[in-house]
């Protein structure tokens, strides 16, 4: 992919990013309290609600491709031989995949019931 | 008559395993400049010391070196504007040095070759042999007019700190003639120009942080361009003046006549 749409990629999520975790952290500390926020059956019953559980995905999503994405550009820019660029962006995908992957188990575990109560 | 006390980094890769500084006492005029300094202390205190110069009078960007730890050229610095009675001449940075003060500058010239400094027309006899004269008009001319005044004296090079980490990057003076050409309502060589510069170690290694313009001694904004080319990248065409390209060999040659 051309480095042009990669960059735009990280543009469009960060500015997600900012979006999505100031809702997140406006509902962790302001309309949950944070103590009961963090409490299992708090967070069941969140995950369990269909548009949060879509939020808490995005969410997942936006920050992990962005993440990665800026410790791909600090890489690339640490050292230049052919060979470890081409692992970084390797490295970079695998990450972003197995993140959201094992990430979105969770969502969906907790969405369908897989994890008790 | 004060003095002044220049303090050069002397150092030749060829005897020397790391750099040293040197001190010398100079007497002061008004009106001297860095350079003035440094010939005096080179005539008649150590001929052995290595500096590049010409012209004098900022115009050749050839005695760019980092004094009292700015990115700088010599002939267009005075000793009073540094204030103090003190003077640190260096070697820029992010070049190798060949000796003294004196920087190898091929990577950074190599780097403003890459980026293809001059109009490409598709037609390529038309290039090689013009029938006539390429016409600008004023506001077509003004978009690019900062650009044309870089005298590629690596200062700017010298400041990136993305340079000083990513060997490939093109640098601020490279990319800022990208620009500078891609915008030229005259070249055809966007497609081309833009492969080179959309990928890894291009354009978007610039982290903005702006020191490319803040030393650069022609007033020329390399960081603005940089961030207009980004722009222009992911617009993937050049924000032409609609129908301004103009292409007048009978308009020449009637200017001519009159």
């Amino acid at each position: 992919m051309r480095e042009s749409r990669l960059m735009l990629v990280q543009y469009v999520t960060a500015v997600l990013a900012v979006v999505l975790v100031s809702i997140h952290l406006i509902m962790q500390g302001v309309l949950y309290p944070y103590t009961t926020a963090i409490s299992f059956s708090n967070i069941l019953s969140i995950y369990r609600n269909g548009l949060y559980a879509t939020f808490l995905e995005a969410l997942l999503v936006v920050t992990l491709v962005h993440g990665f994405d800026g410790v791909r550009i600090i890489l690339h820019e640490w050292r230049q031989t052919a060979p470890w660029s081409r692992w970084v962006d390797i490295g970079t995908i695998l990450a972003i995949v197995i993140s959201v992957g094992y990430g979105t188990r969770t969502v969906i575990l907790a969405v369908f019931g897989g994890v008790a109560a | 008559m004060t003095n002044v006390r220049l303090r050069v980094q002397r150092f030749d890769p060829l005897t020397d395993v790391k750099p040293r500084m040197v001190d010398y006492e100079i007497p002061k005029r008004e009106g001297m400049t860095v350079l003035d300094a440094l010939l005096y202390a080179r005539d008649y205190l150590d001929h052995s010391i290595a500096l590049r110069f010409s012209c004098r009078q900022a115009s050749c960007g050839s005695c760019g070196m980092k004094i009292n730890g700015r990115p700088r050229l010599a002939c267009y610095t005075q000793v009073d504007e540094l204030g103090g009675e003190k003077v640190v001449a260096q070697p820029m940075d992010n070049f190798a040095i060949i000796k003294d003060l004196v920087t190898d500058l091929e990577s950074f010239f190599s780097k403003h070759r890459g980026i293809k400094p001059y109009v490409i027309r598709s037609d390529s006899h038309e290039t090689d042999h013009p029938s006539g004269e390429y016409l600008m008009k004023p506001e077509e001319l003004e978009k690019i007019l900062q650009f044309t005044y870089c005298i590629k004296c690596g200062l700017c090079t010298s400041s990136c700190p993305t340079v000083g980490t990513d060997s490939f990057f093109p640098g601020p003076q490279a990319l800022a003639q990208s620009y500078r050409y891609l915008t030229d309502e005259r070249d055809e060589g966007g497609k081309k120009r833009l492969e080179a510069l959309d990928t890894a170690h291009g354009v978007w290694r610039c982290h903005f942080a702006g020191s490319c313009s803040s030393v650069c001694p022609k007033g020329v904004d390399p960081a603005l361009g940089i961030q207009l080319l980004k722009r222009h990248v992911l617009g993937g065409k050049a924000p032409r003046t609609e129908g301004a390209v103009v292409w007048k060999p009978e308009a020449a040659s009637v200017q001519a006549q009159k």
